[in-house]
């Protein structure tokens, strides 16, 4: 598969995770160079599969945009974990993985047989990475939760939306990627350790601790001043502004970014006012400012916005659309976005690599179809028969 | 004392603001030695964040002492030859230097990674700025909330009938905590193979790759996602719903028709859970604003804590807003101790957001608090440049190192 050398090469890693925080995981180890197995379900696979958006809007195992996203340069087999053989295999497996990632809720391994104190006989430099809501302790452990639910926690979605709605919050699972990253991260952390001379070790990571350090400093401030920030919306000297063709953003809380601005607008006379003198002046009249930035944004075009407030050193940016994003020159020039062909779904566009190492370049490689990789792996590396295959298969084991 | 995972991994780290703190705070947590550079002629603005009433106010930013908790504190002028020579003497001894300038910035110095390699071959280099290292845009200046912007996020988040929201922080940690992965992921190379390399991180990339669903979305269907507040695009109902009190709110969130079930018997089976409006996600997602109704007036009978818990025992995802106070003392995260208790100088006792990761065999913990400016002066020249007594001094005379911020004001802004 991977031929040249890439920055994780030679790291083996078994992956029993499935959605977003645990596939993100394995999805930043194996695009640099990681060999990835991922265990699915026999019939259904990994949950993303049939989780949407799906190309043609068909729903299919193969042609979901989010698994397909999530799962590239992995190598998948189908395994029922429910069977005692199955649990057997994957023992087997785990003797030749450096790494095991699952993210099942925490009762879910150890009612399997399959805890991290049996695996680490099995494989005493293990590294085993459990990526769960709650943590494998404490009395939550065994709650459900979903990404908003995890925001509610956090204390981010108190302070964010309009002061008379509902707490608002982001699009897209990010809580769930936030704890992917922090995953990857303890997890090299932990091999490093290893390699070095250390020992295997069992991983916890809570989705809703890791989220909470999006905000490292609200508790602070709230235990340095008693403080609590109230839901405020997004006003000025915040904004997000429609313009033309599309909306700018801006944070200005200085007297020079105010300063800039008039001079973007070009309205000289608006700094010379006495009632918009002071940050403080400013706030408590932003509406009348809002409406001057509104009104003026009107007939301009985001790209020209964007390039004159920067000519200024304003941090006064685009805020895109998918179809904007794709076309920037930044991400062209960069080429961010990469082209990655599929069996099921022929060439598609992705978002590519999230940074990049001068001498061991990030791999744009596919997902695997559902047990794509059965033979390579069974057989290749367990040692198994074709017929052996054939007898598992109709066991309901593979 | 305790082993930790990057034990012996030593940062030279030039980082400002939130996003580079927070990728060497992270390597710091698990053990990396990381030596923070600022200069009394120009602070980490981070310490200028938050705006606290007093002289010494660059100490109290929350969220510069939330992000360089287990760092030493240097400050040197980089502008001045001897300060660059001793950046380079560091270079030297270090694993790894991380700074999320402008791309300019560190050329200009002329400590860019062509010149560090020189100095130091197996250097590992994070170069974080918000555009990244090339292209078109590479100098144009971005801050967090900008990240967060130009990823296109705000664009699929918001009210459904209202203008695009941003939480106007969440890029820089975020992105931050990319750069620790991206740092870990070469020093993995360099223990195998002795190579050093360059990391180019455009913030903005990284924040963007949160982003596949609506990005797949357009690039496979050519459909630009709404803006769907807290509802899920095909689950339903998924919202928060106001509770007993005054601003207080639960989120419930309903996956599946199974869980539909076990929310019915837990708000006690009403005629309404019955409707066939309600009967299947489709419908329910289509009478979405009816049913939300109808929650809520179970959920505003009840404490937010109370309707976890009713709704937890029937298996169904629900948790209550807190606000950060509430954060501070939930039992759940008193109980897997979250939260470190530390004493700083200048700011005092306080208790602090720990590693949030729990490692079994190296136990992660704040070992430091954040650096006072210029804290660890003497401790760092001296241990790794073998300095004297006087030879620092000299360096503090000529303003290349020093404890007290020059042109600071008192109630200056960030």
């Amino acid at each position: 598969m991977v031929k040249q050398e890439h920055a994780l090469s030679g790291m083996r890693v078994l992956d029993l995770t499935h959605y977003i925080a645990g596939p993100y995981c394995t999805k930043m180890l194996a695009d640099y160079g990681a060999d990835v197995v991922k265990v699915e379900r026999p019939g259904w696979g990994d949950a993303a599969r049939s989780l949407g958006p799906f190309l043609n809007d068909e729903p299919h195992p193969e042609k979901s945009g989010l698994f397909l996203y999530l799962n590239t340069n992995k190598k998948s087999i189908t395994l029922n974990l429910k069977s005692a053989t199955g649990v057997s295999i994957l023992k087997e497996l785990l003797k030749q993985s450096d790494i095991l990632v699952e993210n099942f809720s925490p009762r879910v391994m150890p009612g399997l047989g399959l805890d991290y104190n049996t695996l680490k006989k099995i494989n005493p430099g293990l590294v085993m990475a459990s990526i769960s809501n709650f943590g494998q302790t404490g009395p939550y452990r065994d709650y459900k939760a979903t990404d908003l639910n995890i925001w509610g926690l956090s204390g981010i979605l108190y302070e964010c939306g309009e002061p008379n709605r509902e707490p608002l919050k982001m699009g897209n699972n990010v809580s769930e990627y936030v704890a992917g990253l922090y995953a990857a991260l303890t997890t090299l952390s932990a091999l490093y350790y290893r390699d070095g001379g250390g020992m295997g070790q069992h991983i916890d990571v809570p989705i809703w601790e890791c989220f909470h350090t999006m905000q490292p400093s609200m508790t602070l401030v709230y235990s340095y001043a008693g403080f609590i920030r109230k839901r405020a919306g997004v006003r000025f000297p915040w904004g997000i502004l429609p313009c033309k063709d599309g909306f700018i953003g801006f944070y200005l809380p200085t007297q020079v970014h105010w300063e800039s601005l008039c001079a973007l607008m070009e309205m000289p006379e608006l700094r010379e006012k006495p009632e918009y003198e002071t940050p403080m002046l400013r706030e408590e009249r932003r509406e009348e400012v809002t409406a001057i930035i509104v009104s003026w944004l009107k007939d301009k075009r985001m790209e020209d916005v964007f390039h004159a407030a920067q000519e200024l050193r304003l941090p006064l940016t685009i805020v895109p659309n998918p179809e904007q994003l794709l076309d920037t020159p930044q991400h062209k020039e960069r080429k961010y976005f990469v082209k990655i062909d599929h069996p099921e779904t022929g060439k598609l566009t992705y978002p590519g690599a999230p940074f990049k190492l001068s001498e061991t370049p990030w791999y744009a490689g596919r997902a695997p179809l559902l047990g794509e990789h059965n033979r390579e792996i069974y057989c290749g590396r367990l040692g198994y028969s074709k017929d052996d295959l054939v007898k598992l298969k109709e066991e309901g084991v593979i | 004392m305790t082993v930790l995972p990057l034990q012996g991994v030593r940062i030279i780290d030039a980082c400002i603001y939130w996003a580079g703190p927070m990728a060497t705070s992270l390597l710091g947590d698990l053990g990396a030695e990381v030596i923070k550079i600022e200069s009394i002629q120009r602070l980490d603005h981070l310490r200028l964040l938050g705006g606290w009433p007093s002289p010494d106010g660059y100490e109290w930013s929350a969220v510069f002492n939330g992000v360089n908790r287990n760092k030493y504190g240097i400050t040197l002028n980089l502008n001045h030859p001897k300060g660059k020579e001793i950046f380079q003497k560091l270079v030297e001894i270090g694993d790894i230097v991380a700074e999320n300038f402008s791309p300019r910035v560190m050329e200009n110095w002329g400590l860019s990674y062509k010149e560090l390699k020189k100095i130091n071959p197996k250097i590992i280099m994070l170069s974080m700025p918000g555009f990244g290292t090339t292209g078109p845009w590479r100098n144009y200046v971005t801050f967090g909330p900008n990240v967060e912007m130009v990823s296109g996020m705000p664009i699929v988040s918001g009210y459904k009938d209202g203008p695009p929201m941003m939480t106007g922080y969440i890029a820089d940690p975020a992105a931050g905590l990319m750069g620790a992965v991206a740092v870990m992921t070469a020093l993995r190379h360099r223990q195998k193979t002795g190579k050093g390399q360059h990391i180019d991180l455009s913030q903005i990339e990284a924040f963007t790759s949160f982003m596949a669903g609506p990005i797949m979305d357009y690039t496979m269907n050519k459909r630009m996602q709404p803006r769907r507040g807290d509802r899920h695009y095909s689950f339903a109902p998924h919202g928060a719903y106001r509770c007993k009190g005054d601003g207080e709110w639960v989120t419930i969130t309903v996956s599946s028709d199974e869980e539909w079930e076990r929310f019915c018997q837990a708000v006690g089976n009403p005629a309404w859970t019955r409707w066939p409006r309600f009967s299947d996600a489709l419908s329910r997602y289509d009478n979405h604003d009816e049913l939300d109704k109808l929650i809520e007036e179970w959920t505003l009978q009840r404490d937010k804590r109370e309707v976890m818990r009713i709704m937890q025992q029937a298996n169904v995802a629900t948790a209550p807003v807190l606000n950060y106070g509430e954060v501070l003392s939930d039992p759940h995260i008193e109980a897997r101790g979250f939260f470190e208790t530390i004493t700083r100088p200048v700011t005092g006792t306080h208790p602090y957001p720990g590693f949030p990761v729990k490692l079994s065999g190296t136990p992660v913990k704040i070992r430091k608090p954040a650096p006072t400016l210029g804290q660890d002066n003497e401790y760092i020249l001296k241990k790794y440049l073998g300095m004297k007594k006087k030879e620092i001094a000299k360096l503090a005379e000529e303003e290349i190192i020093g404890t007290k911020p020059q042109g600071w004001a008192f109630g200056m802004e960030a």
